[in-house]
């Protein structure tokens, strides 16, 4: 018969491995009429210390697609790595560049392919659809997207998404009426301002986020980028 | 020890000194025992219609199918031995239904075309390889859809060698119908025009006297990007027309 008494000395020993890291960063995305603006600060951090002030978490993965990764720094790069190989497959198996709604699929179920050993971080993407029209996506750790007019994410996504919800979304001013609309009605050089002032507040208050914020502005001509200083403390 | 060809017909995969692949380009032959095939390109979209062999008054028919769906925007069309479309059909559903489920789009005509071809020259007969197939396949397709570039007819061989065309006609009856078909082209045919012709040209090379039953008809029209498979009235009603 089976001894069912607890020895400790028979216990098995736990060890514990963690194999994340959380680098901080923050990245935010809005979709406009006829262009996209994503943006993420240039700080990468482990604890209190700085690891580099020059570090922007977004990857240029199509000419009209861009994507921002925060969360584990690794992780990030290995998955940019491996979406750019799957993109390249792509172009070579259909004659094509891939379109940024097919990017954001396909960064979906990648993502998902990993459910049960997650890639640790937080993905915007960004871009233009083949209507002409700016386009957001957003995604959890494991691949659940949704197609948004715009969105903050990483270390002060906490602190940016409610501000954006007051200066694009118009939320609780008034109208209760439901957008219709994947894209704000603002031009692209307020939209611009109002993530360089985003960004500013986030830095204020958050540790994780400063240095500098890395703007890429996408239209139908391709990605321009623009730079802005925020606090380095 | 020299059998009635040569050697080199001995394995599946061995170049003869020429520089030929025998059992490939036997499989090529295997075609032309088949039923005629046509397809036929136009702005409007593409039509396919095939002939099917009744060959004893107690078959059923509709049971013969010879044109398939393999996504909503792509049919396929055959010729030869269609025990050995099962496995390139199934390939190209699977392969159409991932490109969606990956990329959250259709998957191009060429792409799906290029994905099945990848099977022709999958065999072997070496035991301890494992491949899909021991031989290679004995039939030929003909891959009519619509993407976002518009319509597109593709054919493909057992060597996996595929082109696009306007116009092609596979099987028993295809030299005759290749050169109907050239003489009957023209740019900017309309799907009804291209759907009677290609009646017409299979009534001249088919050895059965053509009707609603023999003959299998299908489009992929540009417009909605949907494959249609004619029923038999509506098989009739063009026919009809002829």
């Amino acid at each position: 018969m089976f001894d069912i008494k607890t020895d400790t000395r028979k216990m098995p020993i736990e060890h514990h491995f963690n194999p994340y890291e959380m680098n901080g960063g923050t990245i935010v995305g809005v979709a406009g009429e006829d262009f996209a603006v994503i943006a993420s600060d240039t700080r990468l951090s482990e604890g209190y210390s700085i690891l580099s002030r020059e570090n922007p978490h977004l990857y240029h993965v199509q000419p009209h697609t861009v994507m921002g990764s925060v969360g584990f720094h690794g992780d990030s790069l290995t998955f940019n790595k491996t979406l750019q190989i799957r993109l390249r497959m792509y172009e070579y198996e259909n004659n094509k560049k891939c379109s940024t709604p097919a990017v954001a699929q396909l960064i979906s179920t990648m993502l998902y392919s990993r459910r049960f050993f997650p890639y640790y971080v937080n993905t915007i993407v960004a871009g233009i659809n083949n209507e002409g029209q700016g386009c957001i996506y957003s995604y959890d750790p494991v691949g659940s997207y949704e197609r948004e007019v715009y969105r903050a994410g990483g270390s002060s996504s906490a602190l940016i998404q409610p501000l954006l919800d007051s200066q694009l979304g118009l939320k609780n001013q008034g109208s209760f009426e439901l957008s219709r609309s994947y894209t704000v009605k603002m031009s692209r050089e307020n939209v611009v301002a109002l993530v360089k002032d985003v960004f500013t507040a986030a830095a204020e208050r958050d540790i994780y986020t400063g240095d500098a914020v890395f703007i890429n502005i996408i239209t139908k001509d391709g990605v321009f980028t623009e730079h802005f200083k925020l606090r380095r403390d | 020890m020299f059998l009635t060809r040569s050697e080199y017909d001995h394995g599946v995969n061995t170049f003869s000194p020429e520089g030929r692949l025998f059992q490939v380009e036997y499989a090529i032959e295997a075609i032309k025992l088949g039923s005629t095939a046509i397809g036929i390109k136009t702005p409007e979209g593409v039509v396919l219609a095939v002939e099917k062999r009744v060959t004893s008054s107690l078959i059923i028919p509709s049971t013969i199918e010879k044109i398939v769906e393999v996504d909503s925007h792509i049919a396929c069309a055959m010729s030869g031995l269609i025990a050995d479309s099962k496995t390139l059909i199934d390939k190209a559903r699977v392969e159409a239904q991932n490109h969606w489920f990956n990329y959250d789009e259709k998957m191009s005509v060429e792409s799906v075309t290029q994905a099945v071809s990848d099977l022709a020259l999958a065999f072997s007969d070496q035991e301890d390889e494992v491949y899909a197939m021991s031989r290679p396949f004995g039939v030929a397709l003909l891959f009519a859809g619509v993407d976002e570039t518009g319509p597109h007819l593709y054919h493909l061989e057992p060597s996996g060698t595929y082109i696009e065309y306007e116009a092609k006609a596979i099987g028993s009856g295809s030299e005759g119908a290749q050169q109907n078909l050239q003489d009957i082209y023209h740019k900017n045919m309309t799907i009804k025009e291209a759907s009677k012709h290609a009646l017409s040209i299979l009534k001249q090379v088919m050895e059965e006297k053509l009707n609603a039953t023999n003959i299998e008809m299908c489009t992929v029209s540009a417009r909605d990007k949907t494959f249609h498979l004619f029923t038999k009235e509506e098989i009739e009603d063009v026919i009809k027309e002829m």
